[in-house]
């Protein structure tokens, strides 16, 4: 016998020794609703298709998670219900008490620990680094001219955003100024500014899977790409007051021509719009990279 | 760490804890005499010097003469005719004198009586404290972000925010479809706080009926004395009635029409016009301005920031989202009514009542057909800007 099986000797024969055939037609049943019903649940209710360019890499290490809790979870199940009913109350049969406390339980213990943090924690946080450094840590370059900046206001209950217009420049007459509704070109890297008026907020873009606090005197920076044309939800996912709940808005994906298009024409309606007396309007800031 | 310096500890942050909360601004309810007096933060901007409290029995204008009476008719066992009321009077002796009596409600709420020395209908409300007290906690959960603590719409979320917030100081609202320079009723502002505006951060709030309706009785009190609900001779008017739609059968005939009248009235002299500079001289017959394709930029005094009335762009209803126009008859009442403090004239009068419904009905085609399409819309302008 290998060290390595005597170490899981427990473990099998815990396995082994269940004789309670009559709960595997159930368990069976049981898991398969489960599975099915999860189905359903996820077509219904569960997130929508990621939209944006690094949208992929958070479902597919939402999904690894997920699997390799539930297994772990019925592992553990399994190991708890086993003795449980295989050494329940009977006639006859006196119960005995043990610590458990010999050399090679606690070898047992490290060992799984081990193996539990190796296979869940580390290989997540590989993975999660991994993400982020090629995903949402890989800022767009500064003077980038495909990219597109928006300055975020947040407030309660409304998201404010600036985009620089036709010349590029915040804080000039042609900035086209949009609440709740934020319009923006397909397949360009979208660079933001957040900030908050009053309190902290949380620009929140479920179909980019991305998101951000909003917090007032600083400014934090995202930036996403989106791959699809069409209209996908805006969130605040910080709760920051009483109608925080309706605290939410419209991205609209355009094609490169209709952006085109857009942008000119909202420019030079923001020009016809502004008014140089009306100094509280203007609320740009410097860009942050 | 031994346990007395973990004591210790505990007791510093305690009260460092105690210190903080005593310092805290109060604005905590108050049911007798509750004053929205809250320290600004030297970046926001100072409140106006208006003394805005609420004590227990506070009087504003009732919503009109025939609404004690329709109030009777659904709810008998609330309202009923009664010579007491003629007696009724308050603190500040208004309307002391002989009355021919008047209508009462149970709860003791509303009053209406003839005062005969004035010789005209004295229409009061009287509302309860508790309700007040119920309202003003709502409007600082709710409305207080943006319009301010003593509602005269300088509230913290309100910088830079164009349309500016509504000041409650100023008894004057846009979009109630009350002719303008007449008070809403509670009617028209509870179905204006429902429907929200839309492309402004005015939501459609999804609140309680009670609720929009102890919020609204608050809103009357922060009129400043002798104006607005507080002003004796001011009239409270309902929605205005432009009658049934006529067109109610044929939207597209009605868009047909609207054009027309659209276009004679002269409404593309601020807004933009939708047909060729050609076609507009035949109906107008002169020729629209240059650059008839984009609105004019018009100052609002509607809405003042620090003392200056900020400028407003007209709507392009193929472009900008307009505050009511999710039906042709929000548009039509829109356009009867007038919008109080900017450049649209009330047409209830002008203009018949035919035409306009057919400008809701135009109006509500044009946002159908362009609205939220840059690319057809685009493709639409640059027709008439050959």
């Amino acid at each position: 016998m290998s060290p390595l099986s005597r170490l899981f000797s427990p473990f099998v024969s815990a396995v082994a020794a269940c004789r309670a055939r009559w709960l595997a037609t159930p368990a069976a049943l049981l898991l398969f609703s489960a599975a099915v019903s999860a189905q359903e649940v996820t077509k219904r209710w569960g997130p929508t298709e990621p939209v944006s360019t690094y949208g992929h890499r958070f479902d597919s290490l939402f999904n690894l998670i997920t699997l390799l809790i539930s297994v772990s979870f019925f592992i553990v199940l399994i190991l708890l219900l086993v003795p449980v009913i295989r050494d329940r109350a009977k006639p006859g049969k006196r119960a005995s008490f043990d610590h458990g406390n010999s050399l090679h339980d606690k070898r047992f213990t490290a060992i799984v620990s081990v193996i539990v943090f190796i296979v869940l924690d580390a290989l997540v946080l590989v993975i999660a680094m991994r993400d982020l450094r090629e995903g949402f840590w890989n800022d767009p370059l500064p003077n980038d001219p495909e990219v597109v900046r928006v300055e975020v206001l947040g407030q309660q209950w409304s998201w404010n955003f600036r985009l620089a217009g036709t010349d590029g420049e915040f804080g000039t007459p042609d900035d086209i100024i949009t609440i709740n509704e934020l319009t923006i070109p397909v397949d360009r890297p979208i660079d933001m500014n957040l900030t908050s008026k009053d309190v902290i907020h949380s620009f929140f873009l479920p179909d980019m899977r991305v998101k951000r606090d909003a917090n007032p005197g600083a400014v934090n920076e995202m930036w996403f790409e989106s791959m699809a044309t069409g209209s996908f939800a805006i969130l605040c996912a910080e709760l920051c007051g009483f109608a925080h709940y309706q605290m939410h808005g419209e991205v609209h994906v355009l094609s490169e021509a209709d952006y085109d298009a857009w942008e000119a024409e909202a420019s030079r309606l923001a020009l016809l719009g502004y008014d140089e007396n009306d100094a509280e309007a203007q609320w740009a800031w410097a860009w942050q990279e | 760490m031994t346990r007395q310096t973990l004591l210790s500890t505990c007791l510093l942050l305690s009260l460092a804890g105690l210190t903080q909360a005593t310092a805290w601004p109060a604005y905590q309810d108050d049911d007798e005499h509750a004053t929205a007096a809250v320290e600004h933060p030297p970046h926001t901007r100072a409140p106006g010097e208006i003394d805005v409290s609420i004590t227990a029995d506070d009087w504003v204008r009732a919503p009109g003469e025939d609404w004690f009476e329709t109030m009777a008719e659904q709810f008998p066992d609330r309202f009923s005719y009664s010579e007491e009321a003629a007696e009724y009077t308050d603190e500040d002796g208004v309307g002391e004198g002989d009355f021919e009596g008047g209508w009462i409600d149970a709860k003791g709420e509303y009053v209406f009586r003839y005062d005969i020395e004035e010789d005209e209908f004295a229409y009061w409300q009287k509302i309860s404290a508790k309700r007040l007290t119920s309202g003003r906690t709502l409007f600082v959960q709710y409305c207080a972000s943006c319009h301010g603590f003593t509602g005269d719409g300088y509230g913290r979320s309100a910088q830079h925010l164009r349309p500016p917030p509504r000041s409650f100081h100023q008894s004057n609202f846009k979009f109630t479809h009350v002719i303008a320079g007449n008070l809403p009723s509670d009617d028209a502002l509870t179905e204006l706080i429902l429907n929200g505006l839309d492309g402004t951060p005015m939501y459609p709030w999804a609140l309680q009926d009670n609720q929009v309706r102890d919020i609204v009785q608050y809103i009357k009190t922060l009129s400043p004395p002798e104006r607005g609900w507080r002003d004796v001779y001011a009239e409270i008017a309902d929605v205005v009635d432009i009658g049934e739609d006529p067109f109610a059968n044929d939207p597209a005939a009605g868009a047909e029409r609207g054009a027309e009248v659209y276009h004679l009235r002269g409404c593309y002299n601020c807004h933009p016009g939708y047909l060729s500079p050609d076609e507009i001289a035949g109906i107008a017959g002169n020729p629209p301005r240059d650059d008839f394709t984009y609105p004019k930029i018009v100052p609002d005094s509607g809405y003042e920031v620090l003392g200056y009335a900020v400028s407003i762009l007209p709507p392009d209803f193929t472009w900008h989202t307009i505050r009511r126009g999710k039906t042709a008859s929000d548009i039509a009442h829109t356009v009867a009514a007038g919008i109080g403090g900017a450049g649209m004239p009330q047409w209830k009068g002008s203009i018949s009542d035919e035409e306009i419904w057919a400008m809701g009905h135009y109006v509500r085609s044009l946002i159908d057909d362009y609205h939220g399409q840059p690319a057809k819309r685009a493709a639409f302008m640059a027709t008439l800007r050959n």
